[in-house]
């Protein structure tokens, strides 16, 4: 199959590699780190716990996805924060004086 | 050994995935214990009641307190005195044994008429204490249940949420590293079988890898599930770039989304052919229904080419599952060969080979960066079947020659170079159109732009003119000041 006789190879056309630059706006959206925004937001906003935890868990798979650490990292530590602050909010606050049941 | 596999993305997904971990874990331990520790404060002040009663009677204030030696009773009446009066009728006599005790060195506090039933009352109170006690016991049990499941199953539902996310999140940590690893195996699989020494790509390109040394790796990593293969050097292309796309098996919501929604491990080979090595092809083939797709999908062959629904002059053809599509029937007569057929796209050989092939679509057209490509799509084996696809794979080198080496004949390049010079000519128009919108824009903004300036010069100047005058008023209006100079 493949070509017989003489040998394909030509070492003088040899280029090295160049990875193809992708303008930033035609990436992929993150999805996952957008819904761990929603839900974080959510989390914090009104005091839902069950959000707060769903922001960390979609934060979690966001960052198992990511791709280029540079450019994905700011969208996955802003979900991050927010989760963070809603666990604060739910879990630690004076105000509500323990564990909600 | 080259080393296979290079690590480009960074140890950092792991670090923060440590972080998020102990934080959560701090978070969760802290929460029980604040929980744990109201709970033992509550035992605790029962402890010191108790003991209080017994040693410190003195402060037997509080009308409710309850006596030690029935301590079935404390534990009984405690809680309940903190919600109310339970026993009223029982109460005072409850109250009164304890008294003595008390009088002895607080009859200050202690009025004596209250002991005039005294005697007769001690046989009551044992009698009392036994109804209390029986009445206790079917309470106790009560209370004695009521104590008990707030610690287990009442708390495991409290804690509900917090326990299935964090076991879901632990879950999810061990699923990322296993499937990472996977992933990470088939791909040098692939890359073991195709691209090592004296394996196809190695006796077909000379430069193999992603950097210029000969130790360097052979696979870049862009993703936990995308690896890249890249090789170099061979006659009538610049390069070749293999797209490995696995299944997200590191991601345990994607992973579980693929059990629903089928998804298969796929490989991209692109093929940079040089300018002069490609004529005038637009040329796909792929099952029925891909192709369908891609037919009103990809730019190129959009505008180019249609379904080729017949094979020509009863020529031997591929499988029926197969579609091709085509600018040019003649040129699609002179790809599809008798070696293809035998080998991958005929009836037979398409039953044994033909589950790996996706697509394979050969343009000079492309509307991205380069002009003259081949792109081949197939769908991985597993990690021990990778010779399987062996013959797909031979399927590149095949076609880089075979149209590296191809001319169209007059007729059909007459047709193309119709078709394409009106594509070109349309295309032009646009861009034409485009630029004159881009002038006019400009102009406008620049006329805006004058004329802003303009009217912020007069009314600036118009502005100082008022206030020029507003101070030469206002000084006249001023009574003079005299100023002496002092000596």
């Amino acid at each position: 199959m493949s070509s017989s006789g003489n040998d394909p190879r030509q070492p003088s056309s040899a280029k090295p590699y160049k990875p193809q630059p992708i303008h930033p706006d035609n990436l992929p959206i993150d999805y996952s780190g957008f819904i761990a925004i929603i839900f974080g937001v959510a989390g914090v906003m009104f005091r839902y716990k069950l959000g707060s935890w769903l922001a960390l868990i979609f934060c979690a798979q966001s960052l198992a996805n990511m791709k280029n650490i540079e450019t994905d990292l700011k969208q996955i530590s802003t979900g991050f924060m927010f989760a963070i602050m809603g666990m604060v909010t739910n879990y630690l606050s004076p105000a509500r004086g323990g564990v909600k049941t | 050994m080259a080393n296979p596999l290079s690590f480009f993305s960074p140890r950092g997904d792991t670090l923060l995935y440590l972080i998020a971990l102990l934080s959560i874990s701090s978070i969760l331990l802290h929460n029980l214990s604040i929980s744990a520790s109201a709970d033992s404060h509550f035992e605790g002040f029962d402890a010191d009641e108790d003991l209080e009663d017994i040693l410190q009677s003195p402060l037997s204030d509080l009308p409710r307190r309850s006596p030690p030696p029935p301590t079935t009773l404390s534990t009984s009446s405690d809680p309940e005195s903190h919600h109310g009066p339970p026993h009223p009728q029982s109460d005072p006599d409850l109250d009164l044994p304890p008294k003595p005790s008390a009088t002895t060195s607080s009859f200050d506090y202690w009025d004596e008429d209250e002991f005039e039933g005294f005697p007769t009352e001690i046989a009551p109170p044992e009698s009392t204490d036994e109804a209390v006690e029986l009445a206790a016991t079917p309470a106790e049990p009560e209370s004695a249940k009521v104590s008990e499941p707030i610690s287990l199953a009442k708390r495991i539902r409290a804690y509900a949420i917090e326990i299935t996310c964090v076991s879901f999140l632990i879950m999810f940590t061990i699923n990322y590293f296993t499937g990472k690893k996977e992933n990470e195996t088939l791909a040098l699989a692939w890359a073991a079988k195709f691209a090592t020494r004296d394996t196809i790509f190695d006796k077909n390109f000379s430069l193999l890898g992603v950097s210029e040394t000969d130790d360097s790796p052979l696979l870049l990593k862009e993703g936990q599930n995308v690896f890249k293969f890249y090789a170099s050097g061979r006659r009538f292309c610049q390069g070749l770039v293999a797209t490995m796309e696995l299944k997200s098996r590191q991601d345990l919501i994607a992973k579980l989304y693929n059990m629903i929604v089928p998804c298969k491990d796929e490989i991209t080979f692109e093929v940079y052919m040089n300018d002069d090595a490609m004529d005038h092809v637009v040329f796909a083939l792929a099952k029925k229904k891909a192709a369908k797709a891609m037919q009103k999908e990809v730019r190129d062959l959009q505008r180019f080419s249609s379904l080729m629904t017949s094979a020509p002059n009863g020529r031997k053809w591929v499988a029926d599952e197969l579609t091709v599509i085509t600018e040019s029937k003649e040129v699609a007569g002179d790809l599809i060969t008798e070696t293809v057929l035998d080998q991958v796209f005929g009836e037979k050989a398409f039953e044994k080979f033909g589950k790996w092939f996706i697509s394979m679509h050969f343009s000079d057209q492309q509307q991205s960066t380069h002009r003259k490509v081949l792109i081949f799509k197939f769908a991985l084996p597993d990690v021990n079947h990778m010779a399987d696809m062996t013959r797909l794979v031979a399927l590149v080198p095949y076609y880089i020659d075979l149209i590296g080496r191809y001319k169209l004949s007059s007729q059909a390049r007459s047709k193309t170079e119709a078709a394409r010079s009106k594509v070109a000519q349309e295309v032009y128009k646009e861009l034409q159109n485009a630029r004159q919108e881009a002038l006019q824009r400009k102009k406008a903004e620049r006329r805006k732009m004058m004329e802003e300036a303009e009217s912020k010069l007069n009314a600036e100047a118009v502005r100082k003119k008022e206030a020029k005058e507003r101070a030469r008023q206002l000084k006249k209006a001023m009574p003079k000041i005299k100023m002496s100079r002092g000596a």
